[in-house]
């Protein structure tokens, strides 16, 4: 049997310390062994069976459950005063054989694995490596678990690729405690697997679109996410350029996603007319301190995989002392006016070297991330027409009011169908900063005013917006998700109130939910 | 009395320097977790092992091999970080022993078991 080990606790906190938030119990379910259940399924099906145990307890006792990965969410989100469960030991992964496919499955069974829940993007990427497979696209980097990006629209920089969530093709939910309450949901549009091996996971079969792109990005709140069926592809690598141009180009490029008759072009990445070639991944990075004209961006596009290429890592990593960090922090604090010094100080730590050139796979490109400490992020998504408009009003805000302690950095990544994913707008600009944790003082706002005064001035502008739902803001803010996803919100909770009884939805609900007003139950 | 001051400060100073830290990371795998953990530094999140003690060689003995066991602290028996500390009472003991004495103060962290 699964086992479940948990400790009595009175605060949790994320990855880059931005609670603590209070909690009761911590729960962390591990799989029985291999060498007394050898058989993967048997092993899956029997920490579902473990899992429902955990909701059983805590429906008894009149409590809240949250499960969790790898808490890299900078939010309340992944938290909950109750119960709480850390899914990283989940980590059961199963390739779909041909037999297991829908028969109108419209996709190459060698492509789709089925990864339970606690599986990091970095052990899915090697599990699909040895398969000669890859991830489409991941996050920046690699540590949150396959649950945790879902859940929360985890997304890179893909242009023409989307997020996370986007190569999902079913999702093993486990909404209650009673045998019916363990579900496979997959649009019924778009079938991967067939009836028999869903049924060997015990699950009841739902095929419905609506339902599907509602629980794709479910903040957390449809149920237990056991596991994921995604769609994978051919093992590729990637090219990585890192060029300093003229900023009014890099954002030309931004509100245009014109790369083809661009004035910027790689010599080796045109094609056989000299145009252009469409990247795979476009960022942009924007030190709102500097007036230089220029400004550094990084480009990537993809190639066949071959085996012999430069090795991508080096062999020494260094990394800056933590003390220095927390001195940064304590100048900022007290001196704010000497950020954009500090910044400049640190920008060969932040900031990629220029003319820099990478190859290899994607899980190479995006490995695991150097700073684990102390960190906050603010992330708005926005149509890519209106990038250099909010970058500027964004910039302007954060240096007159400011300063603040991080730079900006925008990305670009192809609409989303889940229904409240951030990434809604054909091609979405998510454009972002991020930062060194700070404390308020007489002399610098506090990051929720910050986030305030940044949904303000967007509002404020008539710039459409979403916020991405694993970084900081002022969740508070009066409308907020009425005011980004109108109907969608609406459309959401319908879906959820279909999927869980009143109980499991009081179950499933945390101070998040409720908070930015999606807990139908309170609204 | 300022030649001897001079003497104390070198020595400090040697003795600081001689005191390191070398990690080693795998470049693949997961490191074991261990969400119950309350570390704030590199390792926070993980399951780490700390051995700070001295073995003992028997005079016949060259070198030594210290065994990771596969059990609960170490799931699946495999090396993801392992973190070593030189210091100048390490390399002391180990000089006015004849290298009799070893001073081991490491810290490791195992691979997540792969499922």
């Amino acid at each position: 049997m699964a086992n479940t080990k948990s400790k009595l606790l009175s605060e949790w906190d994320t990855l880059h310390n931005n609670g603590p938030f209070t909690v009761k119990l911590l729960y962390q379910t591990k799989l029985e062994g291999e060498r007394l259940m050898p058989k993967k399924i048997d092993r899956y099906n029997d920490a579902a069976i473990e899992i429902q145990r955990l909701i059983n307890e805590t429906r008894q006792a009149g409590e809240g459950f949250r499960a969790y990965g790898s808490a890299w969410s900078l939010s309340n989100i992944a938290s909950h005063k109750d119960r709480m469960h850390y899914n990283g030991s989940m980590n059961i992964s199963i390739p779909i054989q041909d037999t297991d496919c829908h028969q109108n499955c419209s996709f190459d069974h060698t492509n789709l694995f089925m990864f339970q829940c606690g599986n990091t993007i970095k052990e899915i990427s090697e599990t699909l490596a040895e398969n000669g497979k890859s991830l489409k696209t991941s996050g920046a980097s690699n540590g949150q678990t396959i649950a945790g990006c879902i859940s929360t629209g985890v997304h890179g920089a893909g242009l023409d690729i989307g997020s996370v969530q986007d190569y999902v093709v079913g999702l093993n939910l486990i909404v209650g405690p009673n045998s019916d309450d363990i579900i496979y949901i997959e649009p019924e549009s778009k079938p991967a697997l067939h009836d028999n091996f869903i049924q060997s996971l015990n699950s009841r079969i739902i095929r419905n679109d609506d339902l599907f792109y509602a629980a794709l990005v479910s903040l957390g709140s449809f149920g237990f996410i056991h596991g994921v069926v995604i769609e994978a592809e051919p093992v590729f690598l990637i090219k990585r350029y890192v060029k300093k141009i003229n900023k009014q180009l890099a954002f030309e490029l931004a509100n245009t996603m014109d790369f083809k008759n661009s004035a910027f072009k790689i010599p080796e990445e045109t094609d056989a007319q000299g145009n252009g070639k469409r990247p795979f991944h476009y960022k942009i990075f924007i030190n709102q301190y500097s007036d230089d004209p220029n400004c550094i961006i990084e480009l990537m596009y993809k190639k066949p995989y071959r085996e012999s290429y430069p090795d991508p890592f080096p062999i020494i990593k260094e990394s800056i002392y933590r003390d220095l960090i927390h001195l940064f922090v304590k100048i900022a604090e007290n001196f704010p006016k000497s950020i954009p010094w500090l910044v400049k100080r640190l920008r060969n730590t932040i900031l990629p070297e220029v003319n820099e050139e990478t190859t290899g796979m994607l899980k190479e490109i995006f490995w695991d991330a150097p700073y684990q400490g102390p960190a906050f992020a603010c992330s708005f998504g926005i149509d890519h027409k209106h990038s250099e408009k909010a970058m500027n009003l964004l910039g302007k805000l954060t240096r007159d009011e400011g300063p603040i302690p991080g730079i900006f950095a925008l990305r670009f990544v192809k609409q989303t169908k889940a229904t409240i994913g951030f990434t809604k707008f054909p091609i979405t600009c998510m454009i972002e900063i991020d930062g060194v944790l700070w404390k308020k003082t007489r002399k610098i706002m506090s990051l929720e005013e910050y986030n305030r005064r940044m949904i303000e001035v967007l509002k404020e502008n008539d710039i459409p917006f979403t916020i991405h739902w694993g970084k900081n803001s002022d969740w508070e803010f009066p409308g907020l998700v009425k005011h980004m996803y109108g109907n969608k919100a609406e459309e959401w909770m319908t879906q959820r109130e279909n999927l869980l009884s009143s109980e499991m939805q009081t179950l499933f609900s945390n101070k998040f939910l409720n908070t930015i007003g999606l807990n139908a139950l309170i609204v | 009395m300022r030649q001897i001051k001079f003497f104390l400060f070198i020595i400090i100073i040697s003795i600081l320097a001689s005191c390191y830290s070398v990690r080693l990371r795998n470049e693949n795998g997961a490191q074991q977790p261990d969400p119950f953990s309350n570390r704030d530094d590199y390792y926070r999140g993980m399951h780490v092992i700390e051995i700070d003690t001295v073995i003992d060689m028997k005079l016949t003995s060259g070198d030594f091999t210290y065994l990771i066991k596969e059990n609960d602290s170490c799931e699946s028996g495999k090396l993801n970080i392992i973190e070593y500390r030189n210091t100048f009472g390490s390399v002391l003991l180990s000089a006015i022993t004849f290298g009799r004495k070893r001073k081991v103060k490491i810290k490791y962290v195992c691979e997540k078991s792969q499922n």
